[in-house]
This record gives structure tokens, C-alpha cells and sequence, in this order.
């Protein structure tokens, strides 16, 4: 207790002669006020805070606990300050993205839940990735179609792994490496293939993106078969169709887990003005951006 | 130091639990609380006498005296002779149940010879007759406390009188009388309570026990809903002064005086008509003085117990008077002592655990303190302040919001002051505050915000490398639109992050 307000001491004992508010080093004020003049500024700006010196009436709520106090020691139900404590309460954090409002008791846990879901979110099929680096990987696989002419020729799939510097000339092939040299499982949650264009699933993305009309530049990548992700949330719509798809989809062995998609590069790319898709690291599209969709939801 | 000397301080019961004892305490409080909403907050104060000091209050187990036992038992006081003493503790005990106080008001003159022997010559039986009037005001039943009304004139009479110990008997006992109702009230003031009162203090100058019964009394008077028209008496009567002079706590007596004395001033203080004579006065330096006093103390750690209760009326009464009007002129009105902010912020972090209430009163006590004021603005950079009231930004119930209300006083005076607050180190402690669950806080953290980037590139520079633009972006996706429109706002004001690419 005593170590607590040390640095509030040497000014309470201090010769009064010498705190008085004359001594006092005053500041010079702005002569105009600086934040109601900025520049460029048409428009009055929103802000309405100002000093204001608050009088408070005898019965006022803010009163209630002392009056109480008051009255507890007035009837003889005063007790040592021990019994009585009734400590200060933390404020919680709260995830302000629109529609999330989740609640957290510490600032860790806000950061933790922030950076899971709503960082590193790709804009274009909305999934959470965890770093930016593989957000990077992934705008660059999924969503960058000189990547998929570029891919033809060369090996561009980087390893996932900082430090490897490794390409590989396929999704296939990368993940090979990964389970072989770096003890990856198969089925590693963001290493999904996208998969090439099918005929029938072109249609299922049609209705889908009907459902989708947030995702106008590539309706939802699909999800994955991963429907446990939580950032995925919002695609297990699609995930689940996907799913159905994998079942019915032969030939999937060497890409077991991998959901095939539909490869709408060539209409996502009419539609998709010409620049990455890499979100920056600091505008992120949060879940509830995702829920105002109107359009049915297929079975979760 | 300072020992809370209570009037009557009832220790807990030995054969009560404690967790029995503490569930009945927080339902009293629960009660309390649901008292004041309904504007129907009202305490008395019970005596304990000497002859009652072996821990047998008035609840003892013995069976409840009948009617018959009772008008016995007034017969007995017309008797007289050495046994007259041995009836009056009799009755007064008796009188300690409620339900044979409602017998005894019913009887035929009963009242009647207890006023009888109050006012009569035989100075004993004033003092026990006085006893039982005291026993009688402490009645929950509001007709007990009519019947008491024959009995004021000689209370009030009584005031005036040389013997200290009476005349506090005689105080307390009019103090439960007072918060009745409006009749007796108004009957007490026709009787001329306030010039009593204060004659009362001054006869009895050097007892704080007697200051400490009559600003009790005062204080039942003041609390009550018809005070307007109490407080012109109070004014007129120079009882201010006397409270005033009445709030420095004592090393032999505690802090009991005191305390009623503060309590009196906080609740004069919240009338208009009363907060400029007050301050005229020089109530602000005074209480300003104590304040610091006493933030020396819990400073130091020297026993906490009982000093909130002083403490919160002082701050009230400073709070308020701040508040009032116009800016004080003349010499020796304002508050000059520097030391006071030192004061508010030990209040502030030193009860933060054991009455936050009063950590946030004192902190709107700051507040008034800095809106609009350049010098006090000033005193809080130059005084390292800024980062104590950081360190108390995590917590809710009212005490951040009125920081960043205090910092957001600071900020707005302009570039030299946002500079020295950014220094303090005010930007990393906002980038979390924006991120917490009240709307208020994140509001009040966007306007303080505001004012720091607006105020020169160099604090948004360093905003801007402290990684606060995402945390303003991330609001752009909020669901209230005010907070939206002022993040954007601010994001307009910053200059680009140059794009580190990993």
C-alpha cells in the first residue's frame, strides 16, 4: 500500500509555499483552437467534446454509493474496510467489427481473437488466414491469375514454411515436400489446393453466388473440407455442398481433402479489376460483414 | 492517527456468524440502496448510555413488558425518592422495543409526565427523562416520533445550557426527530432550531462531541426534500463559518466532528442559492486544505478505516462548488494549493479496491478542477500526474471515462499540452481503450484522440508507428455510426504509413 503512491508523495509533503498554482509553469493555450480548423475540412467536423465543469445534484445516481456508505455507519452497520471491499471492475474489450461484439476480460484476449478472425482475412473469399505471410501465399495461389499462367511455366508454389525458400510447380507437389521434409500433416488446414475448373460444379457456384451478394468479384472460393476452421464459418455453406462434392468426385485420392472447386478464374477474372487481391494487413472484412447476406443459407 | 470515534458503535454480535453477519449487512445495503431511489433515505443514530455499555442493547431477551407493566412503570416516575432512577432505566428499557413504544404513546399521560420531569427542576431526571426521549426518537414508527413534539421546546431550550453531555443527549435526540416528516419539521423551525443550533455551537466551542451532534442534526435538516426553504435560515444564521472551522480532523477526538460537519457543507453545496456564499466564504480553500491533509495520511498508508467517510463529502463539496457559476474572484476563494491534485489522485488509486465510488468522485473532483483551466492543466503535466491517471484507464463503473474526460480537459487547451501528453505516454493506453466494450469510453477515447493528431504532425506521426491506424480502421466496420464518423475523421487527419512489405 505504501509503495503504491510514491511518486504522489514528495509533491503532498512539499512546502506549500511552493505549490502554489502560481508557481506553476503554465503552458501557452492555442489561441484557435487547433481542431476545428483543419485544413482541407469542408465539413464540420463530428467531434463534441468539450471541457465542461459537471455539477451534480444531492440525489444523483453517481451519489448512491457514498449516501449508502453514509446511512450504513449512521444505522451502526459500518465494518472494517476489509469486509466491505468491493474492488474496481476491469473494463471488458469488446471486438467492434460490426455483428461479432464478442467480449473479452483482458486486452490479450481481445488481440487473440482479433487476429484470429479479422486480420488476416482474404476480401475476396473472406477466409482468415493466420499471418500475413500466408494470406500473401494464398491471394497469390487462389486469386491472382497471372500466378496460374506463371504456374504453367515455372515452379512458383512457395513451401509454407518461413525460411524454405523452396518453389514447387504444384500444389501437389508442395504439399509432398511439407509432409516429407517439414513433418506437416496431410491435412494441414491452409494448405488447400484450389482446384481446377469442373463442369458441374459451375452451375452449384452460380446458385451459390446468388446466395453471395457481398462476393460479387469471385463468388466465395469455396471452402475447404476444413469446416471445423472458425474463420470458415461463413463458408460452410459452401463447404458442405463441397463436401458433398468430394464424395461424389473420383479420382481425389492424391488430393484427399481437398474439395474441389470450381475454377471460375476466367469469369472471376472478367469481373475482377486488375489488381491484388492482398488485402492490406490493416483493413480487414470482418465476419459480420459476411452476415448480411440475403439469399439462403444452405444446411450448416 | 485519526480514530473514527462512532456514537454508539455496535460491535457485531458475538453469537451471529460471520456469513450470517455479512449476508445481513449486504440485505441492510440492498435495502438502502432501494431507500435512496425511492427518495426515502433516512437514518437515526441511537446512544448508547453508560448503564447500557455491557452489551445488552434494547433487543434484550427478556420478555416485552404488557400495558399493565408499562403504566406501572410511569406510576413508578411520579413517585420519586432514590427508586425513581431504578424506573426510569426500567422504561427506558422497555421503551427499546418498538411495540412498547406504541403502547406508551396510547397511554394517558404518559407523555405528558416524562415532558413534565424533562422540564422540571430535579436535574437528574431531566438528564433520564431526556434518556428516554432519546430511546423513543429512535422509533421506527412515525407516531412515536409525533408524540415526541411536546418535548422539542425543552430540547431546543436545553441547547443553550452549560452541560456538554446533556446537550448532546438532547441534539441526537432532536437529529432522529428531524427526517420524520414535513410537520415536525416545520414545527422545529418555527421553534427556532437553526439560531439554536448554531448558539449550541458556539456556547459549546471546544466540544467536538457536541459540533459533532449538532452538524448531525444540521445534516438530517438538510437532507430532507423540502431544504430550500431551510437553507435561507441556514445562511442567515452564520452557521457556515462554524462547519467550516469544524472540518479539520482532531488527533485526541478523530474524525467524527468533522465528518458531519462535511456532510452539512456537501449537501448545502449542492444548492445554488448556497454555493456562492459558500464560496465566499472560502469553503474551496478549506476543504481543499483538508483534502490534502488527509490524502497525506492514506498516503502513508496510517489507518484507512472510516476516512472515506470524510473524504467523500469533501470532495463533493469541492466538486460542486468548482462547478458553480462563474469563475471565483477575490482573495482566498479559489483553491491555490497544487497539492490538492496530488490528494485527488491518491484518493483515486488508493480506494480504486475498496470504494471505487470514491476513486470516481474524486476523479470528477479533477475533472472540475481542469475544464477550462489553462493553469490547472498546466499543474497536472508539470505535476507527472498523466501517468497515474493511465494507470487507472482499465477500469469501468465511470472511473476511465472521467480520465479521459480530465485528459481530454488537458488536451484541448492545445499543441504545447498534447505534446507533453503524448510524452506521457497517452497514445499506447487510447489504442486500448478504443477497444473497449462501453460506448462511452471508446467515444470520449476518440475525442481525445482527435484532439492529440489534430494538434501537431508530430503526435500523429507517432500514432501512426505505434500501429494505431488499424485499430481506427477496424472501427470503420463498427455498428454505431458516431463511432465510425469520427474514426474515419481521424484517419483522414494521418499521414499514410509508409507499407512495410514482409
Amino acid at each position: 500500500m505504501l509503495g503504491q503512491h510514491h511518486n504522489l508523495i514528495p509533491l503532498l509533503e512539499s512546502d506549500p509555499g511552493k505549490t502554489h498554482i502560481n508557481a506553476v509553469p503554465a503552458l501557452l493555450s492555442d489561441t484557435e483552437p487547433k481542431h476545428l480548423s483543419v485544413e482541407g475540412d469542408a465539413s464540420k467536423p463530428p467531434f463534441t467534446f468539450r471541457p465542461q465543469k459537471i455539477r451534480l445534484n444531492k440525489d444523483h445516481e453517481f451519489f448512491e454509493d457514498g449516501d449508502v456508505h453514509r446511512h450504513m455507519y449512521l444505522q451502526d452497520l459500518a465494518t472494517s474496510a476489509t469486509q466491505d471491499a468491493q474492488p474496481a471492475k476491469v473494463c471488458e474489450f469488446c471486438c467492434h467489427i460490426s455483428g461479432c461484439s464478442q467480449r473479452f476480460d483482458t486486452l490479450e484476449g481481445y488481440e487473440h481473437h482479433y487476429s484470429t478472425l479479422h486480420r488476416h482475412v482474404c476480401a475476396t473469399c473472406r477466409r482468415c488466414l493466420p499471418s500475413a505471410r500466408l494470406l500473401d501465399i494464398h491471394i497469390q495461389e487462389w486469386h491472382d491469375s497471372l500466378f496460374t499462367v506463371m504456374a504453367q511455366k515455372q515452379s512458383m508454389y512457395q513451401c509454407l514454411v518461413e525460411g524454405c525458400n523452396l518453389k514447387f510447380s504444384s500444389s501437389v507437389q508442395r504439399k509432398d515436400h511439407l509432409i516429407r521434409t517439414h513433418s506437416y500433416p496431410a491435412d494441414f488446414r491452409f494448405d488447400k489446393a484450389k482446384k481446377n475448373k469442373r463442369v458441374k460444379e459451375r452451375s452449384r457456384v452460380a446458385e451459390r453466388s446468388s446466395g453471395m451478394e457481398v462476393c460479387e468479384e469471385g463468388a466465395g472460393r469455396p471452402g475447404t473440407g476444413g469446416s471445423e476452421e472458425p474463420c470458415e464459418v461463413m463458408d460452410v455453406s459452401q463447404t458442405s455442398s463441397s463436401v458433398a462434392d468430394v464424395s461424389q468426385t473420383p479420382g481425389s485420392g492424391s488430393e484427399r481433402g481437398h474439395v474441389s472447386a470450381p475454377s471460375e478464374a476466367p469469369t472471376a477474372s472478367s469481373q475482377k479489376p486488375r489488381y491484388t487481391y492482398r488485402v492490406p494487413q490493416s483493413i480487414c472484412f470482418g465476419q459480420g460483414s459476411v452476415r448480411g447476406f440475403r439469399g439462403g443459407r444452405r444446411k450448416k | 492517527m485519526w480514530r473514527l470515534k462512532a456514537v454508539g458503535h455496535k460491535a457485531r454480535p458475538q453469537d451471529v456468524g460471520l456469513d450470517e453477519f455479512k449476508l445481513k449487512r449486504r440485505e441492510q445495503e440492498k435495502a438502502l440502496r432501494q431507500a435512496r431511489r425511492d427518495q426515502q433515505l433516512v437514518s437515526k443514530r441511537l446512544l448508547l448510555h453508560d448503564d447500557e455499555d455491557d452489551g445488552e442493547g434494547p433487543m434484550d431477551t427478556r420478555a416485552i413488558p404488557s400495558r399493565e407493566q408499562v403504566v406501572e412503570l410511569v406510576r413508578g416516575l411520579l413517585i420519586g425518592g432514590e427508586k425513581r432512577v431504578c424506573q426510569f432505566r426500567e422504561l427506558r428499557r422497555a421503551l427499546g422495543h418498538p411495540e412498547v413504544q406504541l403502547i406508551f404513546i396510547k397511554l394517558e399521560n404518559s407523555m405528558r409526565v416524562v415532558v413534565g420531569l424533562l422540564s422540571g427542576l430535579d436535574d437528574q431526571c431531566r438528564v433520564e427523562a431526556g434518556k428516554c426521549l432519546h430511546t423513543l426518537s429512535h422509533s421506527p414508527h412515525p407516531e412515536v416520533g409525533m408524540a415526541c413534539l411536546s418535548a422539542t421546546p425543552y430540547l431546543l431550550t436545553y441547547l443553550s445550557g452549560q452541560s456538554a453531555r446533556f446537550t448532546e443527549l438532547c441534539l441526537y435526540t432532536l437529529g432522529n426527530l428531524c427526517p420524520e416528516n414535513e410537520l415536525i419539521r416545520k414545527k422545529l423551525l418555527a421553534q427556532g432550531i437553526i439560531p439554536s443550533l448554531a448558539q449550541c455551537i458556539q456556547n459549546h466551542s471546544g466540544t467536538l462531541a457536541v459540533l459533532e451532534a449538532a452538524a448531525f442534526t444540521l445534516s438530517q435538516l438538510l437532507q430532507a426534500k423540502d431544504v430550500e426553504q431551510i437553507i435561507p435560515l441556514v445562511l442567515a444564521s452564520g452557521l457556515a463559518p462554524h462547519l467550516m472551522a469544524g472540518l479539520e480532523p482532531d488527533a485526541e477526538y478523530g474524525i467524527g466532528a468533522a465528518t458531519e460537519c462535511a456532510w452539512c457543507l456537501h449537501y448545502l453545496s449542492c444548492s445554488e442559492t448556497c454555493s456562492s456564499v459558500l464560496v465566499n466564504q472560502g469553503a474551496l480553500p478549506r476543504c481543499s486544505s483538508v483534502l490534502v491533509t488527509v490524502g497525506g495520511a492514506v498516503a502513508h498508508g496510517e489507518s484507512l478505516e472510516g476516512l472515506e467517510l470524510l473524504i467523500w463529502p469533501l470532495l463533493r463539496c469541492v466538486g460542486n462548488l468548482l462547478a458553480h457559476g462563474d469563475v471565483c474572484q477575490g482573495e482566498g476563494v479559489c483553491v491555490t494549493d497544487c497539492r490538492l491534485l496530488a490528494a485527488l489522485c491518491v484518493f483515486a488509486q488508493g480506494f480504486l479496491h475498496t470504494h471505487p465510488a470514491l476513486a470516481r468522485e474524486s476523479l470528477w473532483a479533477l475533472n472540475n478542477l481542469t475544464a477550462d483551466s489553462a493553469v490547472w492543466c498546466s499543474a497536472v503535466l508539470c505535476s507527472g500526474l498523466v501517468p497515474v491517471l493511465i494507470q487507472l484507464m482499465p477500469f469501468s463503473q465511470g472511473i476511465n471515462s472521467m480520465v479521459l474526460r480530465t485528459l481530454g480537459n488537458v488536451a484541448h487547451k492545445g499543441t504545447a499540452f498534447c505534446l507533453q501528453l503524448a510524452q506521457a505516454g497517452l497514445l499506447p493506453s487510447l489504442c486500448a481503450t478504443l477497444k473497449m466494450a462501453e460506448t462511452e469510453v471508446v467515444t470520449l477515447s476518440l475525442e481525445v484522440l482527435y484532439l492529440l493528431v489534430a494538434s501537431s504532425p508530430q503526435v500523429a506521426d507517432e500514432f501512426v508507428q505505434l500501429k494505431g491506424l488499424p485499430v481506427l480502421e477496424m472501427m470503420l466496420f463498427n455498428s454505431e455510426e458516431s463511432l465510425r464518423l469520427r474514426a474515419s475523421h481521424i484517419i483522414d487527419q494521418l499521414p499514410q504509413p509508409v507499407v512495410q512489405q514482409t
